[in-house]
């Protein structure tokens, strides 16, 4: 299971949107750390709003204990589409290119998304749908749930990828208890 | 009836007047420097040279202006000589005190008085002229003179500067006279009077201030004028080296 | 009874307890030294940059300025709304400062951002009296950082600015030693072919126009924070830090080129203004301008800040290091820009209606990318998926124009077109009118007006408080002007709608047409003009009345309050 995934997700690194899902494939890269898998609503214990403004999160912190399931709920509440992803320093960077595309192709306007444009097929099979389990991505005043289990300890942030938004300083710590 | 209008009109006007006063007018006037025209004062020295012709002859050489004014009129005070090493004379000493005005977006008219007091008979000129830029960077300076005694004359100057780096600069200039009565007191025939070319390189040593420079310097008189210095044992074409400095400050 | 005592026991204590803070200011006389020059100069508190003035969002601040020049001064809070008796600008807002006197401003901090404040007395500005400001907004800032440095830019120049002025005046190419020469004559024949070389210069020297005429000061050296390339100002950082670095240029004349190799950096602000993030490699920062970016070197290594002048003729250096004394590699300066046709094509004669690259309608599109079709789509490269990349454009430069900057990289050069407000200012609405200011000049007497007139010949701009106007910049000539309204804010119409950015200066470049609107918010009497220092003082200037308003029945309050100030 692991293995194939890797080599999928090294290759498609640099074009594909989709690629981010599970975070089976992070081992590849940076500081080894999973951020993790996709959760089952019925292991989350807890839930853990995130409210994002233009450009910041509130809380900035989470802590949560290493394997842990948790159900984010994450608002939009600023003018500006915002993104949740959850994810490694490295990652987060990856994703910021193609989320760049997304913006150069009319995907995302300031604040709106243009849903048309991220259906659209790139070819290959591949769109900017943006349907990765460990992330969302909103306009002002949407919300989503998010149930992820946080795998083992890492170097994880929970960022907007949209661009300048996580070098602007939209970014959490996730912190291991 | 007659006096009825005015009346009525003055009063509509003072009406309106009056809100415009209340909402605001009564700001303070700008009376600062910035409100007025931008004075501007320079002093130049194009020529101030040294010059040794082909026969041995040393001369001293000026042509400089001073002014002072703004955009609209300045008042400008061009002056020009040569002076003679051996006969400690002047050779040539002009004078003009002149009023400056735009005529157009790079040429400027000038009207005012030039005054010749060289070794020998002196003069007096009304001065009307333009100076400016022509096109392809030809700096162009055009006069024509009406003595006291009603000879006229007219001059042009033109002047081009080739840039062979941006400190190294080659000047070329041409200076040409023509008179269109004779006046032989001074030596001037009716016709082509004189032309001076030069070629000068030079060097802006110290900021535009201070260019020093070297070249050569070719003058000659032409038709009546050049019979005129014949029959006076004159020279009528001479080449020089020169070696000066134009300044600026 | 006792609620009226209560009422006014509060109504005086909220000034009291309210956030009130005082600072005192001396102008001057001091020593600049470049470490290739000194020049005696004109500074704040004994020193050239002034001290950074903090203050905070929603308190009230007076400023004591005493002058201890022999001549007037004032002192211009540059990009602050405030009572227009408070702008500072001697003959419009206050008579001035006299030499000795201690004159007090008083207003309220009701933004936030990094600013500048200058004097607007002769050429004091350019002789070093300026300093920064920093005002700390009243909730948090919609972005993070673990330190800031102000990086204030200037270009002093070894001739006094009285000469300076003159000697544009007396010979307007004095300082240009980037001109075209013999030499650039046979490189151009032999890229471009003989005969068209002789055709391109005989176009230009028939307009008695120099391609060449990007920078009319040259010979200056760059400065930050009081500091030349030589002395190296240098900022300390740990690595992984997020670092904000305000940029603002107090210079003269000179555009700066800013990048920092090595490092992206985030563009959070621009003129006091949060704007939405962009990353970008490099910026040009106009004068007056400000530029608030955010880095993050995660590197123990230094970085070098340079800002090469647009003309390339010059530049100012510091340095982000993790230890005083590190260095890094200071680059190269590229080969100068040249004017092209496309940069006179606001040269008068030619069809405004013509130029490209500037159709508002066209922006919009491009913008919002509404117009876009998604059938053509199909046609994408979908292998590349980045956009095609044409020659270096930018829609607020003559398409075509030689000026257009690129990021020494090859990376992402900043554009106005770039600049989205973060939280739109004010309100969407449409302007009741447009103003058209055409921006001329004639660079071979050094004048410079706005549609053709010079201030000292000009009647006022008059405004209606509550209006909404459109100013339509025409540039009919062959330098950048950047247009500075005080008092009230320039919104930059980049065709993003309520997202236009919110600036206090726009920079219009040749042969272009620029709009920015203006919500008539405050009233009084205000300066307008192009910052440039010697371009200002040429003529390019103008005063604007607002009418009515709020304040308008104390019109005449200003004598009142320069004299109340002028015993402290």
């Amino acid at each position: 299971m692991i293995s194939p995934r890797l080599i999928v997700a090294a290759t498609a690194m640099s074009i594909s949107f989709t690629a981010f899902g599970g975070g089976t494939h992070g081992g590849g890269h940076g500081h080894g750390a999973n951020a993790g898998e996709p959760g089952k609503a019925g292991d989350a214990n807890r839930t853990v709003s995130i409210k994002m403004y233009d450009n910041y999160y509130e809380p900035e912190t989470i802590a949560v204990n290493p394997g842990e399931t948790v159900r984010f709920v994450v608002q939009n509440k600023g003018q500006l589409v915002h993104e949740f992803n959850i994810g490694t320093p490295d990652v987060h960077e990856a994703h910021q290119k193609e989320m760049m595309m997304m913006v150069e192709h009319g995907a995302i306007q300031g604040g709106k998304l243009n849903h048309d444009m991220m259906e659209m097929d790139m070819g290959d099979g591949q769109s900017m749908k943006h349907d990765d389990p460990n992330s969302v991505l909103l306009e002002p005043g949407e919300s989503a749930e998010i149930i992820w289990t946080f795998s083992k300890q890492g170097n994880i942030e929970f960022a907007c990828n949209v661009p300048g938004h996580y070098q602007a300083g939209m970014y959490g710590d996730v912190n291991f208890n | 009836m007659k006096l009825w209008k005015p009346w009525v009109a003055s009063a509509i006007v003072t009406i309106g007047a009056i809100p415009a006063l209340a909402s605001g007018q009564d700001f303070m006037a700008d009376t600062t420097q910035r409100k007025q025209p931008l004075k501007v004062w320079g002093a130049q020295f194009e020529e101030l040279e040294y010059r040794y012709s082909d026969n041995d002859e040393e001369i001293g050489v000026w042509d400089a202006d001073f002014f002072y004014g703004t955009d609209k009129f300045k008042a400008r005070w061009l002056t020009s000589g040569e002076y003679s090493f051996e006969e400690r004379a002047y050779e040539k000493l002009e004078n003009q005190l002149v009023g400056q005005i735009p005529i157009s977006t790079f040429f400027d008219a000038k009207a005012g008085v030039r005054f010749d007091t060289p070794e020998g008979p002196d003069r007096t000129y009304a001065v009307l002229g333009v100076t400016g830029l022509a096109p392809q960077w030809f700096e162009i300076d055009a006069n024509v003179y009406v003595s006291k005694d009603g000879d006229t004359s007219a001059d042009l100057d033109a002047e081009y500067e080739l840039l062979l780096t941006n400190h190294w600069i080659l000047a070329a200039s041409l200076d040409a006279t023509v008179a269109f009565s004779e006046d032989r007191e001074i030596g001037v025939g009716k016709g082509l009077v004189s032309t001076e070319t030069g070629l000068r390189l030079s060097y802006d040593l110290i900021d535009r201030a201070f260019s020093p420079y070297v070249g050569v310097v070719h003058e000659r008189k032409h038709g009546d004028t050049a019979d005129i210095a014949r029959a006076g044992a004159g020279s009528t074409e001479d080449w020089f080296a020169v070696i000066g400095a134009r300044l600026s400050f | 009874m006792k609620k009226t005592l209560v009422a006014g026991a509060l109504s005086l204590l909220i000034p009291a307890i309210g956030l009130a803070a005082e600072y005192n200011l001396t102008v001057d006389r001091v020593k600049i030294d470049t470490g290739e020059f000194v020049k005696e100069g004109v500074g704040y508190n004994g020193k050239s940059p002034g001290p950074v003035l903090r203050f905070k969002e929603g308190e009230e601040v007076s400023i004591n300025v005493t002058n201890n020049l022999d001549e007037m001064t004032s002192i211009h809070w540059h990009g602050l709304i405030l009572p227009f008796e408070q702008d500072g600008v001697p003959g419009i807002s206050f008579p001035g400062i006299k030499p000795g006197e201690t004159f007090t401003y008083k207003f309220p901090i009701t933004q936030s951002g990094t600013y500048w404040f200058h004097s607007h007395s002769g050429f004091q500005e350019p002789e070093g009296a300026f300093g920064s400001i920093i005002i700390e907004p009243e909730g948090r800032e919609p972005f993070r950082y673990d330190r800031e440095y102000v990086v204030q830019l200037t270009d002093k120049h070894p001739h006094s600015s009285e000469r300076v002025m003159r000697n544009l005046k007396v010979t307007p190419d004095y300082y240009n030693r980037k001109q075209q020469t013999v030499g650039e004559f046979f490189s151009d024949a032999s890229e471009n072919g003989f005969l068209s070389t002789v055709k391109e210069r005989l176009a230009w020297g028939g307009m008695r126009m120099m391609q060449a005429d990007v920078e009319d000061l040259q010979g200056f050296t760059g400065m930050i924070n009081g500091k030349s390339p030589k002395q190296n100002w240098t900022g300390i950082f740990e690595p992984g830090e997020r670092i904000r670095l305000r940029f603002i240029n107090s210079s003269a004349m000179t555009y700066f080129d800013i990048r920092i190799p090595g490092l992206e950096m985030t563009v959070v602000q621009a003129d006091g203004n949060n704007v939405q993030p962009v990353n970008v490699d490099e910026f040009r920062i106009g004068v007056a301008e400000t530029y608030d970016v955010i880095v993050r070197p995660k590197d123990e290594q230094a970085y070098t800040i340079f800002a090469e002048s647009k003309g390339r003729s010059g530049y100012a250096r510091a340095t982000l290091a993790t230890e005083e004394g590190m260095e890094a590699a200071v680059p190269e300066l590229r080969e100068p820009a040249r004017l092209t046709m496309a940069d006179m094509g606001g040269m008068s004669g030619m069809d405004h209606g013509d130029m490209p690259g500037m159709d508002h309608g066209d922006m919009a599109e491009n913008d919002e990318m509404a117009g876009m079709d998604h059938s053509n789509m199909a046609n994408m490269d979908h292998g590349s998926m980045a956009m095609p990349e044409a020659g270096p454009s930018d829609p607020f430069y003559a398409e075509g124009s030689g000026l257009v900057p690129t990021a020494a990289n090859g990376g992402k050069f900043l554009s106005y077109a770039d600049l989205k407000a973060q939280k739109p200012l004010y309100e969407q609405r449409e302007p009741a009118r447009e103003i058209e200011l055409r921006l001329t000049g004639n660079m071979e007497r050094y004048t410079w007006s706005i549609n053709g007139v010079k201030y000292e010949d000009a009647d006022p701009i008059r405004l209606k408080y509550g209006e909404r106007v459109r100013f339509k910049f025409v540039n009919e000539t062959m330098m950048t002007h950047p247009m500075h309204l005080h008092g009230m804010w320039s919104i930059l119409d980049v065709g993003a709608g309520q997202w236009n950015p919110v600036k206090h200066t726009v920079s219009v470049q040749p042969g272009t047409t620029v709009y920015m609107e203006t919500e008539v918010d405050a009233s009084g009497q205000w300066a307008f003009h192009c910052h440039l220092t010697y371009h200002m003082a040429a003529g390019m200037f103008r005063k604007v009345i607002v009418e009515g308003g709020p304040e308008s029945t104390q019109a005449a309050s200003s004598e009142q309050s320069s004299n109340a100030g002028g015993d402290v």
